[in-house]
């Protein structure tokens, strides 16, 4: 019974939302899967991998009402710079809406590929070392630290971890250095031994 | 006042005394230019004592010296706390060696009498001196901690404005009093080079290192043979001197790199209470979508009866996801007649879920291999990967109070009539019954 | 009697496998020697592979105190490890970086001691092992691969498992339902579910180490009984011994090989080698991500599945695994200089399929 009320609400709430325009944007997901060759899903940018539209987790038809009104209040502000928190969309979604405002973005479905421009290199959400705007050129998940483009990541980490590096070498070259005179001891002795034998 | 001049002038004086001084003694007294060694009077006390006390003094020296000439590296070294900790730690157990050293030293040199017939008083007041500055360290060490870090504001700039004639004593008129007693007895010790044995330091025999290797000529025939012996003994011990130094030192390295990584690790990572409560958040959705899909089982497993929405929500292009019976994804779309058109959404190849998406065909898609099935017949397309059809389920129409309007099997048997007043608000199930039989 | 010359026959071939005069640390450590030739980079090839076990088994006991093995917690158990556990990026990144150069180890052992005729009498037991260590190194493979529970985790699992369900078509009458339930048995239940996870993960972290210790330890005891092969037509002038010089080599080929695993595992995370869609965690009621594939040492098996009938594979797979457990026998009177042809082939198929298959498959079948 529970669970024919709840869809019943769902529904009643996409019934409502049904006026309101569209919001998804397959133009920038279709540009993100030519440039990169990767395939990508909507959970780049939302809270669910099959977009904001149904009943799922995260999804419009599955939002509480203090989430709906969230929602709306977020889709009014169509400036960059205002707070967002826009339940359907995830950290990097909420983060694009706050830099460059809805009015941009909807400039932008013409031209996905201005995006990376427009964020700029300084958010960097998952602290990789590679610009959000990277990675949605590059297909990978600017809210996941170890999801990135492996040769870019390769570069930065080297960088990051060189101190680590170097004194690993310097251990391994110390360890080889006596492992070769404590095996070339034990042989002289065995040597010797057989000899006095 | 007095100030600048223990820190301003002192060392200038210091300096010029010790370089003029020091070349004046090599110059007109070069037999005193040596470490007036009195190991032929008394020997035990002197190995007890002076191997420790250089040995320790030496590593200090040497670990002063590189913060001052490489200032850059040394404090970039430092930051890492394992490192700066070691370091300090290194220290402290060399001064303690220190002081062991010249203790031996000056209580032999109080209670051998041999040695007091060659004692001057500059012996004792260097080695006063000595111990005074070694204390002066290790105090500083222990209630001022960490020099190693602090020294790159301080005394090495301190240090670096004396060298290049731009004295500024602020980088250290305001340090605790022992650090300032040790800055001056430095400058003191420099000043007594050129009156004590200190001038040693310069004496150092650098060119042993690199002179080669001595041939000797025995003798005795005895002597020879043990020579022959002795070097081979020698050469197992000499690999194992260098295996342990360089397994030691590596292994020391390695240990230190992961050392208190791995006592973290056991111990367990301690989260903030932001991202404390975000892993709580994400366990417990984790949490609820398995009690979700255990409760959509229980409701599968009680109900004759499940619904999927009215029939006013289907849409013909779209089909709506629902849970079927066996606990697979199947979807709705509303037929060309009005009445529902279920689908299994259990792609037959290899059975990932179909993508809900009609498009011009009539056709939606498995992402997977891109398998193309027709939504009205369920058959895939010639080429596709999947061989089998996606079966038609079967539904059930009723209207708000419950009654069953119509229903079609999976085969496409119809029952019931379609009444379009009644239509409004009907709703369209699945019905167990209607499942059974069907694979 | 022909039972007494059946048996005598079989004690002999256990006393010539087995021989007790040479079991001894004088005959094993001290005397054995190493040829030295050409070839003789081969002989690092086994000892590479069980440094990478070794590695395994470190960092997987490690990530075993963490990892929760249910369906509702695998996941955020392994997010868990990676991001706050000290050190259990890198711990869990050498895990997965080793288990590939094991794998790749392994293949390389396999086929440098075809082309060496290594199996040769009396080491035809030490081969037999050899091939059975081979699969259950790619057991492991498949069975860690579920423990994440990522889409990529749980996809691939079903779609390997479910590859078995199309060998049913060919068997007769009622055997044809036998694929299906021996996959369920593999599952535990009708789907990839938490039955499969439990199995999976006692194979992965109990059954599959101690049968691989069991043999690996019956495989070296037999390299240490009968010493390396001859390896070449021609017996090498020159050898080395065993130990010092060889070991040490050895030795230093691990400590090198650490190091250069230790840096790429610091710097190159795995999972950026994967689209972030398959990394996200399973959800049993939405859809699936494209991409889905299984591990790159599967794809010279995968490819093929994609392009051929079903039948071709399977033939193909039982002929080629006959062939490799019954080599020392099929290609005992083979000259090497055939051997290294052959695996030169195989090697050809293995590399081209692997790096290319993808494009191939574009090729044969323009709309996948």
């Amino acid at each position: 019974m529970k669970k024919a009320l709840a869809t019943f609400y769902g529904t009643l709430a996409i019934a409502w939302l049904l006026p309101l325009p569209a919001v998804s944007f397959p133009q920038f997901q279709q540009y993100c899967e030519k440039h990169s060759g990767r395939p990508v899903n909507c959970f780049m940018c939302h809270m669910n991998d099959d977009g904001p539209t149904g009943d799922g987790e995260g999804q419009i038809g599955s939002l509480k009402p203090e989430d709906l009104e969230r929602l709306n209040k977020t889709r009014a502000q169509t400036e960059p710079g205002s707070e967002i928190d826009n339940p359907i969309l995830n950290k990097f979604g909420n983060q694009i809406l706050h830099k460059l405002g809805m009015k941009k973005v909807l400039e932008l479905t013409n031209d996905p590929s201005k995006l990376p421009e427009a964020l700029g290199k300084e958010s960097d959400l998952d602290n990789d070392g590679i610009p959000d705007g990277q990675e949605f050129a590059d297909g990978t998940d600017p809210l996941n630290k170890f999801n990135g483009d492996p040769w870019k990541l390769m570069v930065i980490n080297a960088n990051r971890y060189k101190f680590q590096i170097i004194l690993a070498s310097i251990a391994v070259l110390l360890l080889d250095y006596g492992l070769a005179h404590l095996i070339k001891g034990i042989a002289v002795k065995l040597d010797k031994k057989e000899d006095v034998v | 006042m007095i100030e600048s001049f223990l820190f301003g002038a002192l060392p200038y004086v210091a300096l010029f005394v010790c370089i003029f001084g020091s070349i004046y003694r090599i110059r007109t007294q070069p037999i005193s230019y040596s470490s007036l060694s009195s190991q032929f009077l008394e020997s035990q006390g002197l190995m007890w004592g002076s191997l420790p006390w250089h040995i320790g003094i030496l590593l200090i020296l040497l670990g002063h010296f590189i913060a001052l000439l490489l200032p850059g590296l040394w404090h970039s070294l430092m930051l890492h706390s394992l490192v700066l900790a070691s370091v300090e730690a290194s220290g402290l157990g060399l001064s303690i060696l220190c002081v062991i050293g010249l203790i031996v030293l000056a209580v032999r040199r109080i209670s051998s009498a041999k040695i007091q017939s060659v004692t001057t008083p500059m012996d004792l007041v260097v080695l006063f001196l000595l111990l005074g500055q070694v204390t002066l360290g290790m105090v500083t060490a222990t209630m001022h901690k960490w020099g190693a870090l602090w020294c790159s504001a301080t005394t090495t700039p301190y240090v670096w404005s004396i060298l290049t004639f731009r004295p500024d004593i602020s980088f250290v008129q305001d340090l605790p009093i022992a650090m300032r007693m040790h800055i001056i007895g430095a400058w003191l010790l420099i000043l007594l080079i050129p009156f004590s044995r200190l001038i040693h330091m310069f004496a150092v025999p650098i060119q042993y290192l690199f002179r080669p290797p001595q041939i000797v000529e025995w003798t005795s025939e005895r002597k020879e043979e043990a020579a022959g012996e002795i070097f081979e003994s020698e050469e197992t011990r000499r690999h194992f001197m260098h295996a342990t130094i360089g397994i030691g030192s590596g292994l020391a390295l390695l240990s230190i790199g992961i050392m208190d990584k791995l006592l973290r690790f056991f111990l367990g990572p301690r989260l903030s209470q932001k991202e404390e409560s975000e892993l709580m958040e994400f366990k417990l959705k984790q949490l609820e979508r398995t009690a979700h899909q255990k409760s959509l089982e229980l409701e599968r497993q009680e109900n004759p009866y499940i619904l999927i929405g009215t029939l006013e929500e289907l849409n013909p292009t779209t089909g709506k996801y629902f849970i079927d019976y066996k606990m697979t994804p199947a979807m709705a779309f509303k037929g060309d007649d009005g009445l529902p058109n279920l689908l299994s959404a259990k792609c037959t190849h290899l059975g990932c879920t179909v993508a809900n998406q009609v498009n011009s065909d009539g056709k939606v898609v498995c992402p997977c291999h891109l398998s193309y099935f027709n939504i009205k017949t369920g058959q895939p397309d010639q080429d596709a990967p999947a061989k089998a059809p996606l079966p038609h389920l079967g539904w059930v129409l009723m209207d708000t109070k419950g009654n069953v309007l119509a229903s079609r099997t999976a085969q496409g048997e119809f029952t019931g009539s379609i009444d379009p007043t009644k239509l409004q608000g009907a709703r369209v199930y699945i019905a167990k019954k209607l499942s059974e039989g069907t694979t | 009697m022909k039972a007494g010359t059946a048996f005598g026959a079989l004690s002999n071939f256990v006393k010539e496998r087995f021989p007790v005069d040479k079991m001894n640390f004088h005959y094993m450590v001290e005397k054995k020697e190493v040829p030295v030739h050409s070839m003789s980079w081969g002989y690092y090839t086994g000892g590479l592979t069980l440094f990478f076990f070794i590695i395994q088994v470190i960092t997987g006991l490690l990530l075993l105190f963490y990892y929760q093995p249910t369906v509702s917690d695998a996941y955020a158990s392994v997010e868990f490890i990676s991001k706050y556990v000290s050190g259990g990026a890198l711990i869990r990144n050498l895990h997965t970086w080793s288990s590939s150069c094991m794998i790749f180890f392994a293949m390389v052992h396999l086929i440098t001691a075809f082309a060496m005729k290594s199996f040769e009498k009396p080491r035809e037991l030490t081969w037999i092992m050899g091939v059975l260590l081979l699969l259950i190194t790619f057991t492991f493979g498949f069975t860690g691969y579920l423990l994440p529970w990522n889409q990529i985790a749980v996809n691939a699992s079903k779609v390997g498992l479910q590859s078995i369900e199309a060998a049913g078509q060919y068997l007769p009458g009622a055997l044809s339902k036998l694929p299906h339930t021996v996959i369920e048995i593999f599952q535990g239940e009708a789907t990839v579910g938490q039955s499969t996870l439990g199995r999976f993960y006692a194979m992965h972290v109990v059954l599959l180490p101690l049968a691989l210790i069991a043999l690996l330890g019956a495989h070296l005891l037999q390299v240490q009984i009968h010493g390396m092969s001859q390896g070449v037509d021609v017996p090498a002038k020159k050898t080395e011994k065993f130990f010092p010089v060889f070991f040490f080599k050895d030795i230093t080929l691990w400590t090198s090989v650490f190091l250069i695993l230790f840096i790429v595992a610091s710097i190159i995370p795995f999972d950026a080698f994967l689209p972030f869609p398959l990394l996200e965690p399973y959800n049993a009621l939405g859809s699936t991500p494209a991409g889905i594939k299984p591990e790159w040492y599967f794809y010279f098996v995968y490819y093929p599945l994609e392009m051929l009938p079903f039948w071709v594979i399977l033939l193909g797979s039982l002929i080629v695994m006959g062939v490799l457990i019954f080599t020392p026998w099929i290609f005992k009177g083979t000259s090497r200089k055939t051997l290294k042809l052959i695996a030169g082939a195989a090697t050809a198929y293995l590399v081209i399929m692997t790096l290319f298959g993808d494009k191939i498959l574009h090729i044969v079948k323009p709309g996948a």
